[in-house]
């Protein structure tokens, strides 16, 4: 059985939370380093799990990543059920515009980057965190990949495609190449002052601040253009997990950082493909560390658990766990749960 | 010297001073094929055979020995036959009032507001006839030809002045925009539209604004600016009151300056009057003189008085305008008073 487990942050966890937000990078602006709005977040998290929903709104969902055995939060990572929903989420599309000149025997591609808020309405993954020892470990795919599962446990409370955005290179002080070449001309703020803002305002500053025209991408200092579309190098890890799920980010790019966004369909995405279900059975004799490693979760909602067990498990059969492991998914004998492989 | 209309005979003289010029001077590019459709239609303009659109009217400076050593010239319209087009330097808000963000962004929008418009154009002084009063008789007479014939201008009159380039020509402007939508050299860009080939800018150039501060920093700074060698002429043209308002140049970024026609000072100064002959009065004031013709114009500076409806000239500069005492002629003082010391200097 893994040391860790997946629920749904509560009260308590604030204190855990408010030190990831304070180690997360600056570009995780779900996560900031402020009481209130963390507290806000819990609260707001608690009452979407605790809703019944029938389609994806204004629920936002926050998972935290707990050590079983000290009850430590060593990460987490959020659900937005319909990003834009409230307020609008922006965007950078990727456009090739061609200048052409059939006299002259002259035909540009032109790349350039249009605002758009097309992504509105999808499901939005946010607010990734894992502790820098557990980087490495599979917890990182526990917490990460444990959404989907609960995304293929309630697909009525979420929209057909997610994405995903990907923090954005910045240097050694922080600072944001690329809204140093574009944001931070329209906002007169630097990098962390602007990202900060996004926790504690109505963002209808977005649409007052942000470029309405294309930006024309070979007029950027190469040091922009340069990290247009590449994720930080400590937000790697998330990336690869969400690479390896299925997502893929070509089409538009963060508006502060330039970061990509990702995008997937979600009945596409391998934890919601090819997780399955099945009934639970509890035997005191659980499967050797050498079997393979399964991501487990009930299918319940506010009482929502998620692990990493290793398990023999064939298909049509029941899954076999101890009564430990049973004991922390909150499931009984014979109660149904999902499964997917690590 | 005097201010006469080009003629064919001029064309040798003409591409010479052409190839002195260099780039930036759009409209005298150093082809000879392309200088004598230009003369032609010169020709054609002063004789009343062209609509407006197509109206060049292009003068020479000629010494007493009828060698060209300065051109000027004044388009009828700009842009009528094919688009023209320039940057609007206008003002992008990004306010956010609960923010208490407030930033004015310049922005460069893509216009063809000038289109229509006539223009002065095509001034060229050889190098060593930078001296005296040759600039300013070579800038200036065109406007005493524009207060005879209103009618073949428009009522706002624009210059688009050359824009910074460093020694080795390059602009700039050019570097940090054109640069990247034509893939081509400035001198190459700067030819073709030399050359009457326009189109290719509307195909090729960015059409949506741009906001000025995404621009390198050396291309932001040259906008609306002059190269050096064209202060004085800039320096001349403001003197008669044109000004630089929001246009400028899509290629190297000079200023274009404006002005309504009849409020330039040698328009609304100068006066009709006869020509007398005799020994203008010390101390003597400069004057531009003109014939008042059109296809035989003839315009120059000398020292005049006038004397109760009269223009007393020498009688020298009486046979250079071949004109005799009575024909009439138009006058205006060669530099505004509170410009002449200035001017001079």
């Amino acid at each position: 059985m893994s040391a860790w487990i997946v629920r749904p942050a509560h009260g308590e966890d604030l204190d855990g939370l408010q030190r990831m937000a304070r180690e997360s990078l600056v570009g995780v602006t779900s996560l900031q380093d402020d009481r209130a709005s963390l507290e806000r977040r819990i609260e707001r998290s608690a009452c979407s799990f605790g809703s019944a929903v029938a389609f994806p709104g204004e629920e936002e969902y926050l998972f935290v990543l707990e050590d079983l055995a000290s009850g430590a939060l060593l990460g987490c990572a959020g659900l937005q059920a319909s990003c834009g929903f409230a307020q609008p989420f922006y965007s950078f599309r990727h456009e090739v515009f061609i200048h052409a000149s059939p006299a002259q025997g002259i035909k540009h591609k032109v790349h350039a980057l249009a605002l758009c808020h097309d992504l509105g309405g999808n499901t939005l993954l946010k607010g990734f965190h894992i502790a820098a020892s557990l980087q490495d470990d599979p917890a990182a795919q526990l917490i990460s990949r444990a959404r989907l599962l609960f995304i293929a446990s309630q697909p009525q409370r979420f929209a057909a495609q997610l994405v995903a955005e990907m923090v954005g290179c910045t240097d050694e002080q922080g600072q944001s190449p690329f809204w140093d070449a574009v944001g931070r001309h329209f906002f007169g703020l630097d990098y962390s002052a602007a990202e900060a803002l996004g926790a504690f305002q109505e963002r209808t500053y977005l649409a007052e601040l942000l470029p309405h025209y294309p930006i024309y991408v070979p007029l950027l200092p190469e040091q922009a253009q340069d990290v247009m579309g590449q994720v930080h190098p400590r937000a790697c890890r998330p990336y690869e997990i969400l690479l390896a799920e299925g997502f893929a980010g070509e089409r538009y790019i963060d508006v502060y950082d330039a970061g990509p966004t990702l995008e997937a369909e979600t009945a596409r995405v391998r934890s919601v493909a090819d997780s399955q279900r099945t009934t639970l059975r509890i035997d005191a004799a659980g499967a050797t560390d050498d079997a393979p490693a399964w991501l487990v979760c009930n299918e319940g909602c506010a009482s929502f658990r998620a692990l990493i067990v290793n398990s023999n498990w064939l298909p049509e059969r029941p899954l076999t766990l101890s009564a430990a492991e049973a004991d922390a998914l909150q499931l009984n004998e014979g109660d149904t749960l999902r499964l997917v492989r690590l | 010297m005097i201010i006469r209309p080009v003629r064919h005979a001029d064309l040798p003289s003409l591409l010479a001073l052409a190839k002195s010029a260099g780039s930036g001077l759009t409209t005298l590019p150093a082809d000879g094929k392309r200088l004598a459709h230009r003369v032609s239609w010169a020709e054609k303009t002063f004789a009343g055979e062209v609509e407006r659109a197509d109206a060049d009217y292009l003068f020479v400076l000629v010494d007493d020995d009828e060698q060209v050593v300065g051109i000027t010239g004044l388009a009828g319209a700009v842009g009528l036959r094919e688009p023209w087009y320039n940057y609007r330097v206008g003002m992008t808000l990004s306010a956010s009032p609960t923010l208490g963000i407030y930033r004015p962004i310049p922005t460069l929008f893509l216009v063809n507001d000038l289109c229509g418009l006539s223009e002065v154009c095509s001034l060229f002084l050889r190098a060593d006839q930078r001296i005296g009063s040759h600039g300013k008789l070579l800038s200036r007479s065109r406007f005493l030809f524009l207060a005879e014939f209103p009618q073949l201008f428009s009522e706002r009159i624009i210059a688009e002045m050359r824009g910074v380039s460093d020694e080795d020509g390059k602009s700039p402007f050019w570097e940090g925009l054109g640069r990247h939508f034509f893939k081509m050299p400035f001198a190459d860009a700067d030819y073709l539209t030399g050359v009457g080939n326009k189109a290719f800018i509307a195909e090729l150039m960015p059409r949506f604004p741009l906001y000025v501060p995404l621009l390198a920093a050396s291309a932001q700074s040259v906008i609306g600016q002059v190269h050096a060698a064209t202060r004085p002429a800039l320096r001349l043209l403001q003197n008669e009151g044109f000004a630089h308002r929001s246009y400028v140049d899509i290629f190297d970024g000079g200023a274009v300056i404006e002005c309504e026609a009849r409020q330039i000072r040698a328009v609304r100064d100068s006066q009709t009057l006869v020509l007398a002959i005799g020994t203008p009065a010390e101390p003597s004031v400069e004057y531009l003189i003109y014939n008042r013709q059109l296809a035989g114009c003839r315009i120059t500076s000398a020292p005049a008085h006038i004397a109760a409806g009269s223009l007393v000239v020498s009688e020298l500069t009486a046979r250079r305008l071949r004109l005799r005492a009575g024909d009439p002629v138009r006058a205006v003082a060669l530099s505004p008073a509170r410009a002449a010391t200035e001017e001079n200097n």
